[in-house]
C-alpha cells in the first residue's frame, strides 16, 4: 500500500516550494511531486506596453540570486527581436558579468548544500556556520569567492544585484584601465581560490556518494539507493559559458521544439497525507489526514523540449559540450563545482581581451517590427530563455523560459527509488531558484491564461 | 556653533605656484587631492570639470594632476558632483574615492555612508570630503543672466568671478572688470539654498573658503581624524604655506558674523514653511 507524506515548505534552496512524495512500505518514493507555491507575480503580463529598455530591468527583479542572466536574456531578447547588434567591448564586458554571476551564485550553493554532506571519513555533518576548523577555512574560501564575483559585478555591470550597467544596444559604460587591472586581481586571486575549493567539493560530495547511509542535516540515518537521483530525461543546454540567440549564425536554441502543459496535466490530483515524521529537521512534516492537491497548487507552468521534460544547468552544460557522463544526484552537484575553473579562466580572458577605450554602444538601435527575438541565456542553472517581440520600440509580448522551470519535472522524475528522507538531497542538487521559476502566467496550448484559477 | 565642530582653523595658501595660478583662492583644493593622489591617500578625486558650454560644470573622476588642474575656480552654478558617487566605485574602479563639494553635497555623502540606500560598497570607499563654504548657488540661466545681462560679458570672455565683499564680479580675459552689487542676484538664487542651514561645509573632513583671509589665500578648517591626518601630512610635507587666523584680517569673526546671518536667515524661511498654506504647510526635511 502507497502512502504519502508531504515536506513543506523545502529549505536551503531559493523560494518557495514543496515535495509531495508517494511511497511504498519501505518508504521509497513511487511517484514524487516537487512544486512551487511561490505567488505568481505576472512580470511578462506587465511588461506588454513598457518600454524595451525596462522590461528587462523589471525581469532582473524575478531574482537576486541570478538578476544578471535576467538582465542578459532579457536585453538580448530585445535586441534580437529588434536586430540590434553591439560592439565586441560591450560583449566581453558582458561575459565577465556572466562569469561574475556564475562564480558567486555556485559558491551560495555550495554553503546550503554542505549541511546534507559529511566532513570526508567521518560521520559528522558540515556546519558552515561553526567557527571550528576544517570547516571555518572552507566558509571563509566560500565568502572570498563571492565577495569576488560580486566585486567583479559591481564594477563590469555596475552592480551585483540587479545589474544596471547593461542596456538595449550594449553597455552605458566601459571600463577604465584603473578598473581593468582590479578586475584583473580579483579574477587571478579567484581562479585559484576556485580551484582549491572545487577539489575540496568534490572530495567532499564523492565521500557521501560512497556512504551506504546519509540523512538530511543532522538528522537520522536512512539507507541509501544505487541511482540516487537518476533519471531518463536528457538534457538542454546552448553553450558552456555564455549564452545563443536568433542573431547567431547557428542559434543553439529552438523555438519550435519548446511546448508547454499545464500544471494540471503534468501533477498528481488531491492526495490525503497518510504518513507523517515528527522528527523531521528543520520541522515536521505535514501532519496526515491533510490534503494535498500539487495540480491545483504548483504555480509553474511545465515546459518541454521535443515532448519531454528536459534537464538544465552544470551538468546539462558539460554533457552537451564536454561529454561528462555521470547521472545521478552527485553528478549534478559535481558537474557544478567543475565549472568554477572555467568560469575563472573565461573572466580572465575577457577582461585581457577589453579595449577600455572601445565603443560599447551600438551606432544605431533600431526600435523593432513586432518579429519575434529570443536569447537562451546559460544562467547559473541553466538555460535561461528569453522570448519578445518588439515594435516601436514597446514591449508587444514577453516570455521567460527560466532553468528551475525546466528543472521542476526532471527532478520530481529523479526522486523515484530514493528513500523520501533523502528526497531535499536530490531537489538540492538541482540548485533550485523558485522565485525565478515562478515568475509567470501559465498559459495553455490556446493562450489562456490558467494560473488564473489560483490568483481569483 | 554655526561654524560646526573642528580641530583647527588656519589660514593658508598652496606652496605650488602653478596651482595657484589659476586657483580661486589658495588653491586649497587642488594643492589637497593633488597631495593626497601623489601619496595614495586617494585613487581619484570627483570634481567639477569644464562642461559643454563656457562656466557650466560637468563632474569628473579625475585621476591626474591634469585633470584636477582642469577644474580650479569657482563655478556659481550646481554641480552635481554626488552623481559620481557610486559610478567612481563601479567602472572606474576607485578603492579612495576623494569629492569636493559645497556644504549640501557633504551632507549628501554623509548620509550616503551612514543609510546607503542603493549606494552598495559606496560608504567605506570615501577616502577625503573636502567641502566649499557656500552662501548660495544660481542654476546655470541665473548665472548667464547675472554675468551677460547685468555685467554686461559674454559668458566665452570672463575669466574668473568672485563674490565677497557685497558684490558680484566678472574679471575678463582682456584685463576688465564689472561688478554689480550682490542685491541684484537674489532674484536668481535657487530656491532650495534657501533652507539650507550650512555655510562651512560642517560635515567635510576639511573645509575651505575665501571668506576671512586675505585675497589669494583661504580660511581652512581642519575637522575629522581623517581630515587632520591627511592636513598635517601635506603640512609636514612643505605642501601648504600658513599663517595663524588670529593674525589675518578680516579673520573668523566675519566667518562667524556671515555664518550666522546665512543660518538665521535661512532658519526663518524652513519655519514658514510650516505655516505656508492656510492651515497647512510646506514639508521640512529638517524634522
Ligand atoms: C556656489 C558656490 C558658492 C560659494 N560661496 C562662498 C562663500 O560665500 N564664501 C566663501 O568663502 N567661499 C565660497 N565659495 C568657495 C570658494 O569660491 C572656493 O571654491 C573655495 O575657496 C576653494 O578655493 P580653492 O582655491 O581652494 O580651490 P581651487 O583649487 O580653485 O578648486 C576649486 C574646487 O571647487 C570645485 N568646484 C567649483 N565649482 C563648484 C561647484 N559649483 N560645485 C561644486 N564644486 C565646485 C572645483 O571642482 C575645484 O575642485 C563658494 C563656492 C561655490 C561653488
Ligand atoms: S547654499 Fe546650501 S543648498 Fe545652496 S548650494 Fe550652497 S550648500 Fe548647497
Amino acid at each position: 500500500m502507497s502512502k504519502v507524506v508531504e515536506v513543506s515548505p523545502t529549505t536551503r534552496h531559493e523560494g518557495h516550494t514543496k515535495l509531495v512524495l508517494k511511497v511504498n512500505d519501505e518508504g521509497i518514493i513511487e511517484r514524487g511531486d516537487w512544486l512551487s507555491l511561490t505567488p505568481v507575480r505576472g512580470i511578462e503580463k506587465l511588461a506588454i506596453g513598457k518600454s524595451m529598455h525596462q522590461a528587462p530591468k523589471i525581469s532582473s527583479r524575478v531574482c537576486g540570486i541570478c538578476p544578471i542572466a535576467h538582465t542578459l536574456a532579457g536585453i538580448e531578447a530585445m535586441e534580437g527581436s529588434i536586430g540590434c547588434e553591439i560592439p565586441d567591448d560591450a560583449y566581453l564586458l558582458r561575459i565577465i558579468l556572466q562569469c561574475a554571476n556564475r562564480l558567486s551564485s555556485h559558491a551560495l550553493h555550495n554553503i546550503l548544500s554542505l549541511p546534507d554532506m559529511y566532513l570526508p571519513g567521518t560521520d559528522t555533518h558540515i556546519n558552515p556556520f561553526t567557527s571550528e576548523e576544517p570547516v571555518r577555512s572552507v566558509a571563509l574560501r566560500i565568502q572570498r569567492l563571492r565577495e569576488i564575483g560580486q566585486t567583479v559585478g559591481e564594477i563590469v555591470g555596475g552592480e551585483p544585484i540587479r545589474p544596471s550597467n547593461p542596456r538595449i544596444g550594449g553597455m552605458y559604460k566601459n571600463i577604465t584601465p584603473r578598473a581593468k587591472s582590479k578586475l584583473f586581481d580579483l579574477a587571478k586571486e579567484g581562479s585559484e581560490l576556485a580551484r582549491e575549493h572545487m577539489e575540496f567539493m568534490i572530495t567532499v560530495f564523492k565521500d557521501w556518494e560512497n556512504r551506504q547511509t546519509a540523512s538530511v542535516a543532522s538528522g537520522y540515518e536512512v539507507e541509501k539507493n544505487d541511482k540516487f537521483g537518476f533519471h531518463d530525461q536528457g538534457y538542454m543546454a546552448v553553450d558552456p559559458l555564455y549564452a545563443s540567440s536568433n542573431l547567431d549564425a547557428e542559434p543553439m536554441w529552438f523555438p519550435e521544439r519548446w511546448t508547454e502543459v499545464r500544471p494540471w496535466d503534468w501533477y498528481m490530483g488531491e492526495q490525503e497525507i497518510t504518513l507523517d515524521d515528527p522528527n523531521y529537521p528543520n520541522h515536521a512534516t505535514t501532519p496526515a489526514g491533510n490534503k494535498a492537491w500539487p495540480q491545483m497548487e504548483a504555480c509553474t507552468a511545465v515546459p518541454m523540449y521535443d515532448g519531454q521534460p528536459i534537464e538544465v544547468g552544470p551538468r546539462a552544460r558539460l554533457a552537451k559540450f564536454r561529454n561528462y557522463d555521470k547521472k545521478g544526484a552527485m553528478g549534478l552537484q559535481i558537474a557544478r563545482q567543475m565549472e568554477y575553473p572555467d568560469c575563472l579562466y573565461s573572466m580572465i580572458e575577457a577582461i585581457d581581451a577589453i579595449d577600455t577605450s572601445g565603443s560599447v554602444i551600438a551606432d544605431e538601435i533600431p526600435q523593432g517590427d513586432g518579429s519575434l527575438g529570443w536569447a537562451a541565456n546559460e544562467a547559473p542553472r541553466g538555460t535561461d530563455v528569453h522570448l519578445a517581440k518588439v515594435k516601436d520600440g514597446r514591449v508587444q509580448w514577453y516570455s521567460l523560459l527560466v532553468p528551475t522551470t525546466w528543472n521542476f519535472p526532471v527532478c520530481s522524475r529523479a526522486l523515484e527509488g530514493a528513500p523520501w528522507q533523502l528526497a531535499e538531497v536530490i531537489v538540492r542538487a538541482y540548485d533550485p531558484c523558485v522565485s525565478c521559476a515562478t515568475h509567470m502566467m501559465v498559459v495553455d496550448e490556446e493562450k489562456k491564461v490558467v494560473a488564473q484559477k489560483l490568483i481569483q | 556653533m554655526v561654524l560646526g565642530n573642528y580641530k583647527s582653523v588656519i589660514s593658508a595658501r598652496a606652496a605650488d605656484a602653478e596651482i595657484l595660478k589659476r586657483s580661486q583662492d589658495g588653491g586649497i583644493v587642488t594643492q589637497l587631492f593633488a597631495y593626497a593622489l601623489e601619496e595614495g591617500i586617494i585613487d581619484g578625486a570627483i570634481v567639477a570639470g569644464p562642461g559643454d558650454e563656457p562656466w557650466k560644470p560637468e563632474p569628473v573622476v579625475a585621476t591626474t594632476r591634469a585633470e584636477l588642474l582642469a577644474a580650479r575656480g569657482t563655478r556659481y552654478t550646481i554641480s552635481p558632483n554626488m552623481m559620481l558617487i557610486k559610478e567612481a566605485t563601479r567602472s572606474y574602479g576607485l578603492d579612495k574615492v576623494g569629492i569636493v563639494g559645497t556644504p549640501c553635497q557633504m551632507q549628501a555623502l554623509r548620509k550616503a555612508q551612514l543609510y546607503p540606500m542603493a549606494m552598495r560598497k559606496v560608504p567605506d570607499k570615501i577616502a577625503l570630503a573636502i567641502g566649499i563654504f557656500c552662501m548660495e548657488n544660481f542654476p546655470y540661466q541665473g548665472l548667464e543672466a547675472i554675468v551677460e545681462d547685468h555685467c554686461n560679458v559674454k559668458m566665452e570672455s570672463a575669466d574668473k568671478m568672485d563674490i565677497g565683499k557685497g558684490k558680484f564680479s566678472v574679471y575678463t580675459e582682456r584685463g576688465a572688470i564689472s561688478q554689480i552689487p550682490l542685491k541684484a542676484t537674489h532674484k536668481y538664487e535657487q530656491p532650495g539654498c534657501h533652507v539650507c542651514l550650512d555655510y562651512v561645509a560642517n560635515l567635510a573632513d576639511v573645509s575651505t573658503g575665501s571668506v576671512g583671509s586675505p585675497d589669494g589665500w583661504s580660511t581652512v578648517f581642519v575637522r575629522t581624524k581623517n581630515g587632520e591626518n591627511v592636513w598635517s601630512k601635506a603640512i609636514d610635507a612643505g605642501y601648504f604655506e600658513t599663517k595663524d587666523i588670529a593674525s589675518v584680517k578680516p579673520g573668523l569673526d566675519l566667518v562667524t558674523k556671515l555664518a550666522t546671518d546665512k543660518i538665521d536667515k535661512n532658519k526663518k524661511s524652513v519655519e514658514a514653511r510650516a505655516t505656508f498654506g492656510v492651515n497647512k504647510g510646506l514639508r521640512n526635511p529638517y524634522i
